[in-house]
């Protein structure tokens, strides 16, 4: 009985590895197809012979190299920055003792119910002000800003949970609150900071709207841009397209399986109180 | 452990960035009137020194390498930037979805790049309203450039006597067929009734041929084809400009015979399955794989077809008469998408001049990227000693018999109608609906968005 | 629990430089949008004051927006209805597995794709059988055709086919999210319930759902926010058609702002979406509150 039971679960179980794994499969059998073999519309079906030439010409005509710098260069500063800038608000607002403190936290919250496109005009028009169009910083500055929200609401949740004691006998041994914050607080939040790296990077890896209004010099375009184009107007080779969309999604891919350890801790950290 | 002096670096630049930027934020105006202050002194500088470095944005829509038009952009660019070491021409090349948003956004804040794309008559008259672009009467006297354009065409980039946009061509709607396809199915003349059109798209659906490609996903395209219709039921071109002129409404006989005459195509199953979720390159590849028989779209597919698995079993014929109504030898017209200069570019003479030069030269590039099809100028050249196909000659045959016809609904009508009907025809592909209704939705429409 | 006493000034360097950035590109550009939503506004020429006329369009003129709200809210709810059953496979996974972490990070994979290779794959999944698309393969290979459909294009099912997709995609990250709820959840407590003769799914009932009621929480709120602003996917698959009947709130403003040329419209329905937003969050905030207390 146990064992049917468990032969049960396990079935449970491996359905989902089935349907969440297939794009990844599905994606890397359609980038080493012939058009041929794509327009043919059979589903699932392995390809004659594998055209690894497809990631030659999609490397070849799709400025790879170029987009990918240019992405990882704008997703680094702006992970490092809502890393720091994030915290730092919810150290003050899970920590400190002020009036003010839970209004900021429902003003960061309200943030995470407004939709980027709704700002999309406006944000161009503050931009062309501060003269900051077509450079990378109108990209970093909106996407710090929009994924705060999140993160100060996954930090603070962990934060609350460290306990008092620490910060207190820090605190009479005469260490500066920013002395705590740095050699206390940072090193024991790094894994709800993983935690808000991943979705940060997700986000911003994948976002083109504002990357196709922003920029307009070729050489500091992003990825996601990159692909979306790509797949919306190469219409000559859908294999290329596939392959370009397997090079597109590999840096995340390569973080996420690294991190993903990482991701299962800090998730929720301090949420439930134990 | 975060290393303390990039810590500190980096919150520095993080503060300096906020700072700035609130600041500004908040002063907005003055910015601006500082900007507007600067810009004529700056003009003026540029115009007299030569020898500063200059760069001309030049937004696109041709991304694609493997397309003549994006070999052109670039050999022309090229061969400009070589002859002026001063000036580099920054090409900003999106998709024309992404182009037509970046452009309305930047139009809100005024910062329309020095070339831009637009699209012909109601399209970008916002644009000309709102004087964001720059006339270009006297950069056409300039090299005789006027000339080399077809007599009319320059019409529908014209507001008030003043030219805001040169098209990239001139274009006809067409039925492109497969020879091949044709052939097998027995059927040995191109319709030249609607009825025998529609019975020619029933024996291709009985024979499990796809009788019409089409994306409808991009809704323009079934619109593109239904207008062909109306311009045949209304008896000769003209049809919207007499609703909006007050002559004739969206509930004339002809308009509801044009909805019938289409819904029939549908019932019968000329489109693919599910064409409402196929994008418009899909849709053509539909055609160019001869998966399918026929293909109403614009002349400007000529080349691509060309280049495609079906060259050379390929024809085009006009669009058939409907109900002894209507001349072949009217088109849906498609004049082509244009280039337009800001009116606040900060270089506006060294971008007039590069435009003169691309514009004068556009036209023999394209000759001899094989894409001479729908050239909306003058060109010197015989396509058939110059090596362009059956197809090409065929079609290019079809403009020579152009006798009028009309433009594209979006081109034709407001932004906020024209999404109406696009939509109102989306509808029809999956869901019959009574005629007299459709035309109310136009009709309605049309009242609610009159300016 | 708050302890520490500081000085403005500290509180200032800790806060200040996020929130005022925040408030600059977020909360600035929205109160914007705000203020275009009262205007007759095309986006590029002069626009014109109109007072709330825009919202009298919106709520008695318009006969795409009350169906696109219909089926925004129809989205949420899916989304949340996915939630307990996310929780189950979290609590079957903390159970059986001792390496539960490995699973949960493969159930995740969905979510890290772009959305653009998401939407290429349903749509080989959706299309029409003379396309060759799997689904209707698969039926007609179980001797189900009458139950084969064109999912993406019939008006009254390509909703359904998107919300399908959106649950897929995002069961990983509900259950990631319960998972290590539930892993959080200390061994003592179970090892002190199974003395009481609490164990299996009799301790998750009197432990594990009290204790994880506010994951609970922090999952239905995301889901929630995220459906009201689905946008991307319904983009990429169908641009809100045929004729409208995939609309949501998101793409109908987007269409209306810089399709149609009326942002001062577009505005409107932004408003009513942020406003709309509120409004739930504030109501599913108040309902766990009292389960909270109910729990405590």
């Amino acid at each position: 009985m146990r064992k049917i039971k468990k032969g049960v679960v396990y079935l449970l179980f491996a359905i989902p590895v089935v349907t969440q794994l297939y794009p990844l499969l599905w994606l890397l059998l359609y980038s080493l197809k012939t058009n041929e073999e794509i327009m043919s519309g059979i589903f699932f079906a392995l390809p004659k012979a594998l055209q690894w030439h497809n990631y030659k010409d999609a490397y070849e005509s799709g400025s790879y190299l170029k987009y990918l710098s240019n992405s990882v260069m704008v997703t680094a500063i702006t992970m490092i920055c809502v890393i720091l800038l994030s915290s730092m608000v919810a150290y003050a607002i899970s920590r400190f003792r002020w009036r003010y403190g839970g209004l900021v936290m429902t003003v960061f919250l309200m943030g995470m119910m407004i939709p980027m496109q709704a700002t999309l005009l406006p944000l161009m028009v503050i931009f062309k002000n501060v003269d900051i169009l077509n450079t990378h910083l109108s990209l970093i500055l909106p996407y710090i800003a929009f994924s705060t929200p999140i993160a100060v609401f996954i930090l603070s949740g962990f934060m609350k949970s460290i306990p008092a004691e620490i910060e207190e006998s820090a605190f009479i041994d005469g260490a500066s609150i920013y002395r705590i914050f740095r050699s206390i607080i940072i090193p024991v939040s790094v894994p709800p900071m993983m935690t808000v790296c991943i979705l940060t990077f997700i986000t911003i890896w994948n976002e083109y709207i504002l990357a196709a209004t922003f920029i307009s010099s070729e050489k500091l375009k992003t990825l996601p841009f990159g692909v979306y184009t790509f797949v919306s107007q190469y219409s000559v080779n859908y294999g290329a397209i596939g392959a370009f969309l397997v090079l597109g999604a590999l840096p995340v891919i390569l973080i996420y399986f690294f991190l993903s350890n990482q991701i299962t801790k800090g998730m929720v950290a301090g949420a439930v109180k134990g | 452990m975060v290393n303390k002096k990039l810590w500190k670096r980096t919150s520095a630049i993080a503060l300096t960035a906020v700072l700035a930027l609130s600041l500004s934020a908040c002063g907005g105006n003055a910015a601006k009137n500082n900007a507007a202050a600067n810009e004529p002194a700056g003009n003026g500088a540029n115009s007299g020194s030569s020898g500063e470095k200059i760069t001309i944005t030049f937004q696109n829509i041709y991304p694609d390498p493997a397309t003549p038009s994006y070999k052109t952009i670039h050999a022309l660019v090229e061969e400009y930037e070589a002859a002026h070491p001063n000036i580099h021409i920054e090409l900003d090349t999106l998709n024309t979805d992404q182009q037509k948003i970046k452009l309305k956004t930047q139009a809100a804040s005024k910062e329309v790049p020095d070339i831009t794309i637009v699209n012909p008559a109601a399209q970008m008259k916002p644009f000309v309203d709102a004087g964001l672009l720059a006339p270009l009467n006297d950069m056409l006297d300039q090299n005789g450039l006027k000339d080399t354009y077809q007599a009319g065409l320059l019409d529908y980039y014209s507001f008030d006597g003043n030219v805001y946009a040169l098209p990239d061509g001139n274009n006809i709607e067409v039925v492109y067929y497969n020879k091949e396809l044709f052939e097998q199915a027995g059927i040995t003349k191109t319709p030249e009734t609607f009825d025998e059109f529609l019975a020619d798209v029933k024996i291709f659906k009985e024979k499990g041929i796809t009788p019409l490609a089409i994306g409808e996903k991009d809704s323009w395209t079934g619109s593109f084809l239904f207008m062909n219709i109306l311009l045949r039921t209304n008896g000769g071109p003209g049809f919207l400009q007499d609703v909006m002129d007050g002559k004739k409404t969206f509930e004339d006989p002809a308009f509801i015979e044009a909805v019938d005459k289409f819904q029939e195509l549908v019932q019968a199953g000329a489109f693919p399955d599910g064409a409402t979720s196929i994008d418009a390159t899909a849709g053509g590849n539909i055609f160019k794989s001869g998966q399918a028989a026929m293909w109403v779209i614009g002349s400007w597919e000529t080349g691509a077809i060309d280049a495609s698995s079906v060259a050379g079993k390929v024809g085009a014929f006009q669009f058939p008469t409907v109900n002894g109504k209507g001349d072949p030898n009217e088109f849906m017209l498609a004049p082509g998408s244009a280039f337009a200069v800001s009116a606040n570019s900060e270089h506006l003479q060294e971008t007039k001049d590069f435009l003169n030069f691309f514009t004068l030269n556009f036209p023999k590039k394209q000759f001899e990227n094989k894409n001479a099809v729908g050239l909306g100028q003058k060109v010197d050249g015989d396509l058939k000693a110059a090596g362009y196909s059956d197809l090409a000659i065929n079609v290019a045959e079809l403009f020579n018999q152009v006798k009028g016809g009309d433009l594209a609904f979006d081109n034709t009508m407001n932004p906020a109608t024209a999404q109406v009907h696009l939509s109102s025809i989306q509808n029809l592909f999956v869901q019959k609906v009574e005629s007299a209704q459709v035309a109310k939705e136009h009709h309605t429409a049309f009242e609610a968005n009159k300016q | 629990m708050k302890v520490l006493k500081v000085p403005a000034r500290t509180i200032a360097v800790f806060v200040l430089p996020c929130l005022l950035l925040y408030v600059c590109l977020v909360f600035v550009p929205i109160l914007v949008s705000f203020g275009t939503s009262l205007l007759n506004w095309d986006g590029i020429t002069t626009a014109k004051f109109t007072g709330l006329s825009n919202f009298r369009d919106m709520f008695w003129n318009d006969p795409v927006f009350w169906p696109s709200v219909r089926r925004t809210l129809l989205y949420a709810v899916a989304s949340m209805l996915e939630i307990p059953l996310c929780l189950f496979f979290a609590i079957l996974l903390s159970r059986y597995l001792k390496k539960g972490n490995t699973l949960a990070s493969i159930y995740f994979t969905p979510v890290i794709l772009s959305v653009v290779i998401i939407g290429q794959l349903w749509k080989t999944i959706y299309n029409p059988t003379s396309m060759g698309g799997m689904l209707n393969g698969v039926l007609i290979a179980l001797g189900l055709d009458s139950w084969t459909h064109n999912w993406l294009t019939e008006p009254k099912i390509a909703m359904f086919s998107l919300y399908f997709v959106s649950l897929w995609q995002y069961f990983g990250y509900h259950l990631l999210i319960q998972y290590t709820g539930v892993q959080n959840i200390p061994d003592e407590i179970y090892e002190a319930a199974k003395i009481d003769g609490a164990e299996g799914f009799k301790a998750d009932r009197y432990i594990t759902m009290p204790l994880i009621v506010p994951i609970f929480k922090i999952s239905i709120v995301l889901a929630f926010i995220g459906s009201l602003q689905a946008f991307d996917l319904v983009m990429v698959m169908t641009a809100g058609g045929p004729a409208h009947a995939t609309d949501v709130i998101s793409t109908h403003m987007y269409n209306s702002s810089f399709l149609s040329l009326k942002y001062g419209y577009g505005s409107a329905i932004a408003t009513f979406l942020v406003l709309l937003c509120l409004v739930c969050t504030a109501i599913i905030n108040s309902i766990f509150n009292k389960l909270e207390k109910k729990y405590s």
